[in-house]
């Protein structure tokens, strides 16, 4: 292996012979008439993987904080994953992948859901917001203004998913009782433990609305 | 100034990059051409790699590099054996597995999905030896850790206890815990050519980071950048570089592009260490006054195989409470699992809960209010050093703490208060952490506008370090706020300490007093005024008369001489109320008050958030978390967020901090001593306090959950 | 995850249809147990049908009962009136699992198949009949406090995690589903199974099958109703042991009529028939709720981590009982 460092191309996967593997285990020729000499080609490129990618993408049409977005995506790919590392649109956290924390908590179609057992193409045609979507340009959103002044939050990394469930939990009405907003909240871990601050905010808000 | 900023509540400096998705965390940088790590774990616990089949994952779509211990990348300076950052793991240059989730392999490819699945196709085959991962079968296998620092502590006489009139003789048991930060740990690296790299990544210190890498793969300092601007939390896990910090370094060096590698939830619970399983027994006698006439305090600790961990559980009982006699003694038990990391009140909150439950099993043996017998047994000096304090409020701290909660409500006798349905119980627990300071500089600089920026290499993992900064720096200038940036997080910076021991505001915050006063002189000698004036002055007049677009300095601050003439800690007294339900067992704890002797608080609204927040850890320790291994197999079986119960808000009801806010007048020109540690440390000992008050059963083995009491 | 095809069907047939070819095909709804299960390996499917565009998401009135469609989710089902007013037990149950988010995303059908909870059905690293027919069963001498009392084999101790099954089989509900077979029902007590020889089997649908519908007969306990469950920490865990409890008191406080189940115990919800039969007709005191719960455990076997379940499973009974006859 030493000897292909300088080729970063080639590192760790200096086996074309795998990639021509790759290129005739896959569907893609019954799906693209290639020559021999074009397999080659396409293999050195890997436009084989490219191609196959492609092939294996699903459309998907989302809009996203408003902004519409038509795109092709994996079908394994998460909605957090996607909102992450594909839109850069990091403020939706993930903290265990698995549904359990919330630090991936988005609305769909208004309701909030853990984006991070989503997959995004599952989505198609809904309306997603993210806490980089809940403020009107420099005017925060009520629930971000009483998160800064109750301080509900320490390092920061699990409020965007308290702020994006704390807006639901007033939407849903459930807030009649200190009680009934930290059940109503359990679905959302904060390690420093800003939790009393969080319910504060929260009835903060809900007094505002009613 | 009419009246000190200190003590404003000011809201978070970075609080509105926090509620709006703003704050770019470590693992959230946009690099073009970015690719993906994927660490895959040993699934033995003890043993060798014989043989690995990585041809599956080469061949799947997208990846770009499967490194192993048989296709060891030469990464030209690499030292596997670089003791700082990898000690004794070698990371890919070893087959030798020393636990269960060990790396063996990094898997690269073009996306996240792509990399997570070839690394699920790496197959490995393995010799397996036998293994240890069971504390309690091996706590005859206990060694004094290397170091004098763990030598048997005797104060008078050993064991004395055993010789009083009333003694108690119990053990205690503290599960392992898990930092779990709600940020997974995450590593960017970018190399700019063969020896400079950059470092986005989650750390708790800059500078220590940069040594680490600097070290490993034998770089000029300098030359490796490390940036950590926002850490979604650490209490410990982000004090050292891990093992897969340099494995996203190595593999950019190896691809020439920018590597990302984030670790899973389930991996943190094997690869950033975790509070250590620890037996202990406490021995206390005394007088039937409630005079303690000998404190004895044995602990045993797990550890790595390949790395040996200690941290300070039996040092509580060394000064906390004036005994005559007094002895620890500390060993640590080698097992086969992941090293173990400092965890917020590290040793501290281990030691306190087996020494405040004993104190409370003693008052009831004794008859006698808890309080009373901390009143009795109050130390005016360090008994251990034989010092003054610098300053102790703790006999205050009792009493507002008691005061508050309601203290004269409690029951003598256990298990006959009611409340409904419930069983109702009182319960104290008390704290101490040493007060530290640590050399650190800081550079002031304002503009010509008047607006004054402050750069220090410290970190913020949570508790406002920027909002204290601010308050220190706009108390100093007298320049609002509003109008200061502070910036950490970033090794170009002047250097500071790694954020831990509770020492952030004592070190880094005397670098800003510092340089904020010796900023302030200049520009008054600038002025023609005499340097300590405290006269107003327009400092954006000075720089315009002396045509300058900005002036800065940066300043060193440190500990002086004087300060080793007194032993310096922060001291908490917990106080909890419970309900427990006497047909399932389920615990809730309706209050807590933590009243903190921390010194002067420079930042109320940021420090209150911090001492609940540590009450909410505690909370955590006392109720719901343990890691728990299978020992047949060497594997947790709830290392994830689902199976391993941190807190949630359900679980938290009223929770109040109350600070005595006298400045300490040795310790640093602020007067602050510290609360991370003190807002944990004692809260597991006030809340199985209180479970005991309302049923009359002693649970001496963490967590208490419902299973315990029924 | 592995890679797979996805199809998006929005006709019921269709959907059907497209499984029934596949070898390694599964039917996606809500996610959020499924999708876990992929991350973690140890489901690997080789096509996604995504069901979440059928028409099935209805609650409807049926003839006295009410209809809970497959693709209802559990936040719509335990919010809505009908169910709410007529089935307060079963928004109870619903509302005791999981998280608000998890909640909105979960379906009825899909919470009527999600998988256990054992630790070693998650890890592929270590033996799991459930995952692996054959490979053993890591619990049975490993870290089973979780556990079965109630049914297991010695192939599987795994329990069902369900909350809303609990509640479920204690209302008598019905499972509509629809295979290449045709249409059929399924007794709710008789749609989940024993693990017995076969622990791979969670229930009795045959290959192919979709749930359609959960259908609720008419409403009878809208009053004394609770659902207890006991866990480690306050919300968002699983249950050490869950009691749905419902009475039909007359104004003598007498028990006309009684449903009793528990959950966390058993491979199935468990219904606490012999119990129900006891108290029926008996006043609703403490001394009888308390015999009740005795009788509930006749034939429970605990392991090595769950011997605590002996007790705290009649503890949860007896209180579930006195809280749902204080009901006012």
């Amino acid at each position: 292996m030493s000897n292909k460092q300088d080729d970063p191309q080639d590192y760790g996967n200096p086996l074309n012979e795998g990639r021509r593997d790759f290129l005739k285990q896959s569907s893609l020729l019954s799906a693209i008439a290639l020559t021999p000499g074009a397999i080659r080609r396409a293999a050195e490129n890997k436009w084989d993987e490219k191609i196959a990618d492609e092939m294996g993408k699903v459309p998907l049409s989302l809009e996203v904080n408003g902004v519409a977005y038509q795109l092709k995506v994996e079908p394994r790919v998460t909605l957090l994953d996607l909102l992450r590392e594909q839109l850069h649109l990091t403020g939706s956290k993930k903290g265990c992948d698995r549904g359990q924390c919330g630090a991936c908590t988005v609305h769909a179609d208004g309701v909030r859901i853990n984006s991070c057992l989503s997959l995004a193409v599952t989505n198609d045609g809904k309306k997603i917001t993210t806490i980089e979507g809940l403020s009107k340009g420099e005017q925060l959103h009520p629930m971000q203004e009483a998160f800064i002044k109750h301080d509900g939050f320490q390092c920061g990394y699990c409020t965007s998913g308290q702020i994006m469930s704390a807006v639901a939990c007033v939407k849903e009405g459930r807030t009649r009782s200190p009680e009934q907003i930290s059940e109503f909240m359990s679905g959302n871990i904060c390690r420093c433990g800003a939790y009393s601050n969080i319910v504060k905010a929260i009835q903060e808000v809900k007094n505002q609305q009613s | 100034m009419d009246k000190s900023l200190i003590g404003d509540p000011l809201s978070r400096v970075d609080g509105r990059l926090k509620v709006t998705g703003g704050a770019k965390y470590s693992g959230e940088w946009e690099l073009p051409g970015l690719v993906y790590g994927v660490l895959v774990p040993a699934a033995i616990t003890n043993g060798s790699i014989v043989s690995m089949d990585v041809k599956a994952a080469e061949r799947a779509p997208g990846v770009l590099a499967v490194i192993t211990p048989f296709k060891t990348p030469v990464v030209p300076g690499f030292k596997p054996d670089a003791a700082q950052p990898v000690r004794g793991l070698k990371l890919f240059n070893d087959k030798l597995i020393h636990f269960n989730g060990q790396p063996i392999a990094l898997v690269v490819a073009e996306s996240f999905e792509k990399a997570t699945h070839a690394a699920s196709l790496v197959k490995a085959s393995y010799q397996e030896d036998p293994f240890e991962t069971d504390v309690e079968k091996n706590r005859d296998k206990g060694v004094v850790p290397n170091g004098g620092k763990y030598k048997d502590y005797v104060r008078g006489e050993a064991d004395a206890y055993k010789k009083a009139p009333v003694v108690i003789e119990q053990e205690y048991r503290q599960p392992s815990e898990m930092h779990n930060p709600m940020e997974l740990h995450v590593t960017i690296a970018v190399w700019d050519g063969d020896d400079k790299v950059t470092v986005y990544t989650k750390s708790q210190g800059v500078i220590g980071t940069q040594r680490s890498i600097a070290n490993a793969f034998g770089l000029k300092p300098e030359n490796v950048q490390v940036n950590s601007r926002f850490v979604g939390g650490a209490f410990g896990s982000s004090l050292r570089t891990w093992p897969q910090e340099i494995a996203s370094v190595m593999a950019a060096r190896l691809l020439k592009r920018p590597v990302k590698l984030t670790l899973t939830r389930e991996q943190m619970f094997t690869l950033v260490g975790h509070r250590p399983y620890t037996i202990q027994k406490i021995g206390l006698g005394a007088d039937l006054n409630g005079k303690l006439i000998g404190i004895t305090h044995e602990s045993a600790s797990q550890t790595a195989v390949y790395e040996e961990f200690t941290e300070g559980s039996v040092n509580v009982s060394r000064f906390l409470y004036d005994s005559p006699n007094a002895n620890t003694r500390y060993k640590v038990i080698p097992i086969n699992v992941g090293v173990p990391a400092p965890m917020r009140g590290p040793g501290e909150a281990t030691g306190s809960f087996a020494l405040e439950s004993a104190l409370d099993e003693l008052a009831y043996a004794l008859k006698m209010d808890p309080i009373e017998l901390r009143l009795k047994n109050y130390t005016d000096r360090d008994p251990e050093r034989n010092l003054p304090w610098s300053s102790k409020y703790l006999k205050e701290c009792y009493t507002r703490g008691a005061e508050r909660i309601g203290w004269e409500n409690r029951p003598a006798k256990p298990g006959t208060l009611r409340e409904g349905e419930w069983l109702a119980g009182y319960g104290i627990g008390c704290g101490a952490f040493g007060a530290y300071r640590g050399r650190a500089l800081a550079k002031v600089k304002m503009m010509a506008d008047g607006t004054v920026n402050i750069q220090s290499a410290t970190s913020d993992i949570g508790p406002g370090t920027g909002t204290a900064m601010t308050l220190i720096a706009s108390d100093l200038l007298g320049v609002p706020a509003s109008q200061i940036t502070f910036e950490l997080g970033n090794s170009s910076f002047p250097t500071a300490p790694t954020q831990g021991g509770s020492s952030t505001v004592s070190s880094v915050g005397s670098a800003v007093h510092d340089a904020c006063l010796a900023f302030k002189q200049k520009l008054y000698v600038m002025a023609g005024m005499p340097e300590n004036s405290t006269d107003p002055i327009d400092y954006k007049a000075v720089l315009k008369q002396k045509d300058l677009p900005f002036f800065e300095l940066t300043e060193e601050s440190q500990s002086s001489q004087q300060a080793k003439n007194f032993s310096m800690y922060s001291f908490s007294a917990h106080f909890a109320k419970v309900h427990v339900h006497p047909l399932t067992g389920v615990v809730r704890v309706k209050r807590m008050i933590a009243v903190v002797d921390a010194g002067r608080i420079v930042s109320y609204k940021t420090a209150s958030s911090q001492m609940i927040g540590g009450a909410v850890g505690g909370i955590g320790m006392a109720l719901t978390e343990e890691a728990i291994f299978d020992h047949k197999y060497g594997r947790y079986v709830n290392g994830n967020f689902a199976d391993y119960h941190v807190p949630v808000n359900a679980d938290i009801q009223d929770m109040e901090a109350i600070f005595i806010d006298k400045p300490d007048p040795y310790i640093n020109p602020i007067g602050t001593k510290g609360i991370g540690e003190i807002s944990l440390i004692g809260v597991a000992a006030a809340i199985s306090n209180a479970v005991f008050n309302a049923t009359g059963k002693r649970v001496r083995e963490l967590p208490i959950t419902p299973d315990k009491l029924i | 995850m592995n890679p797979f095809t996805y199809t998006r069907p929005v006709d019921t047939g269709a959907a059907i249809k497209s499984l029934g070819k596949e070898s390694q095909a599964v039917f996606l709804a809500g996610g959020t147990n499924l999708v876990d299960l992929m991350k973690m390996g140890v489901v690997v499917p080789e096509k996604i049908v995504d069901i979440n565009r059928l028409p099935l998401k209805n609650i409807e009135p049926l003839s006295g009962g009410l209809r809970l469609g497959a693709l209802a989710t559990n936040s719509e089902v335990a919010d809505h009136p009908e169910v709410v007013k007529g089935y307060p037990l079963l928004s109870l149950a619903i509302n005791a699992g999981a998280s608000p988010q998890l909640r909105n995303m979960a379906t009825v059908g899909g919470n009527l198949l999600q998988r256990t909870r054992c630790s070693y059905f998650f890890d592929l690293a270590m033996p799991c009949n459930k995952r692996t027919p054959g490979s053993g069963c890591g619990a049975l001498a490993g870290f089973n406090r979780m556990h079965a009392l109630f049914g297991a084999s010695d192939k599987c101790i795994a329990v069902n995690p369900s909350d809303m099954s609990v509640a479920l089989v204690a209302l008598d509900a019905v499972v509509r589903v629809k295979g290449p077979a045709g249409d059929r029902e399924i007794k709710f007590q008789d749609f989940h199974r024993l693990p017995g020889d076969e622990p791979q089997l969670d229930n009795t649908l045959a290959k192919g099958e979709l749930i359609t519908a959960v259908d609720l007969p008419p409403a009878a306990f809208t009053k004394h109703v609770h659902y207890l469950k006991v866990r480690d920490r306050t919300s968002y865990a699983f249950a050490l042991v869950s009691v749905a409890a419902a009475l039909d008191l007359d104004k003598d406080n007498n028990i006309k009529d009684v449903r009793l189940a528990m959950g966390g115990v058993a491979h199935k919800p468990w219904r606490l028939q012999a119990s129900e039969d006891f108290l029926k007709g008996r006043s609703a005191t403490e001394d009888n709720f308390r015999q009740a719960a005795q009788i509930a455990m006749q034939g429970a076997r605990a392991y090595q981590y769950n011997q605590f379940k002996l007790k705290l499973a009649p503890n949860t009974i007896l209180q579930a009982l006195k809280t749902a006859s204080m009901q006012a």
